[in-house]
């Protein structure tokens, strides 16, 4: 009976605590207090792999997410820091459009959602050693392996790896172009 | 209270309807944020809340597709997600640091040298 309750105690929390800090992602004031709410967020998230028995996920999603991706844009935030983005306020124009557009998409996904294919499902087994059968379709080559992909995203990493430094780096000083104060 | 929690646990359908809230947050925030990196951090909202769903639909969905097999297309597919985002934070934050070094802002609504 408890077994059955605690996943279902901890989901809602989850749910409530990811919704909240992710409302306040997208409205709080401060850019760096958004950065550490996304944080919160994404921990959350690796909650929700651990209830959906994918304790590799979670992990990935600690290290990469939580670990890399929030660092980078505290840093994004502190390199590009400007007096006038301190208070970051939306138009009234824009945040009508944009709760229209976000309430549009949840209703229609919405509608969606409550289809008979998505009605009484249950959760199915794992394979045994899950973290095992991950990494040998990321590297099969067969009819359903992932080892092409695996290789453009590999591709992908080093290209976005080249091309970020390329582009932050500071241009040579007999090319460097006249500084536009806007 | 336990008896309470057992009858109410999550669906697939309650599952969808927090990654989707989750997806449109993301949304609201792309189209209200004016700060750059805000708008790369929403984006991130709708990769992760993305990324969630395609490992419940593999969990609730695709095995039964695949004839009982169990399959695990929707983790490996989670793992591409996180790449990809990991590569575009990188990308988006160079733009931004090249952006602010020429222009002194970073704030979307007054990035328009492609308007004219």
């Amino acid at each position: 009976m408890l077994a059955s309750a605690i996943p279902t105690l901890v989901f809602y929390l989850l749910a409530a605590i990811s919704l909240t800090l992710a409302w306040s992602v997208v409205t709080g004031r401060r850019i760096l207090r958004a950065a550490v709410s996304l944080m919160g967020v994404l921990a959350a998230s690796a909650g929700l792999y651990l209830l959906l028995d994918s304790p590799f996920l979670a992990g990935v999603q600690v290290l990469v997410y939580v670990g890399g991706i929030v660092v980078l844009l505290v840093f994004a935030v502190m390199l590009t820091r400007t007096t006038e983005l301190l208070e970051d306020h939306p138009t009234r124009g824009r945040q009508i459009i944009g709760g229209a557009v976000a309430t549009g998409f949840f209703l229609l996904s919405y509608n969606m959602m409550t289809a008979d294919a998505f009605v009484g499902r249950t959760l199915s087994p794992l394979p045994k050693n899950d973290v095992a059968a991950i990494g040998r379709a990321l590297l099969d080559t067969g009819e359903n392996g992932y080892a092409l992909p695996f290789e453009v995203v590999s591709l992908l990493l080093l290209a976005a790896m080249i091309g970020g430094i390329v582009i932050a780096r500071k241009p040579a000083a007999a090319a460097k172009p006249e500084a536009f104060h806007g | 209270m336990a008896d309470f929690l057992t009858a109410h646990a999550p669906t697939l359908t309650h599952w969808l309807v927090l990654t989707s809230a989750l997806f449109s947050i993301g949304l609201y925030g792309m189209l209200t944020r004016r700060n750059a990196v805000g708008v790369l951090m929403s984006l991130e909202l709708c990769l992760n809340a993305a990324a969630v769903n395609f490992v419940l639909f593999n969990r609730y969905l695709a095995p039964t597709a695949q004839g009982g097999a169990e399959r695990l297309d929707g983790a490996v597919m989670t793992i591409f997600v996180i790449a990809v985002a990991a590569a575009e934070v990188v990308v988006g934050m160079a733009i931004f640091v090249a952006m602010y070094a020429e222009r002194r802002t970073v704030d979307v609504t007054r990035l328009d040298a492609l308007k004219d």
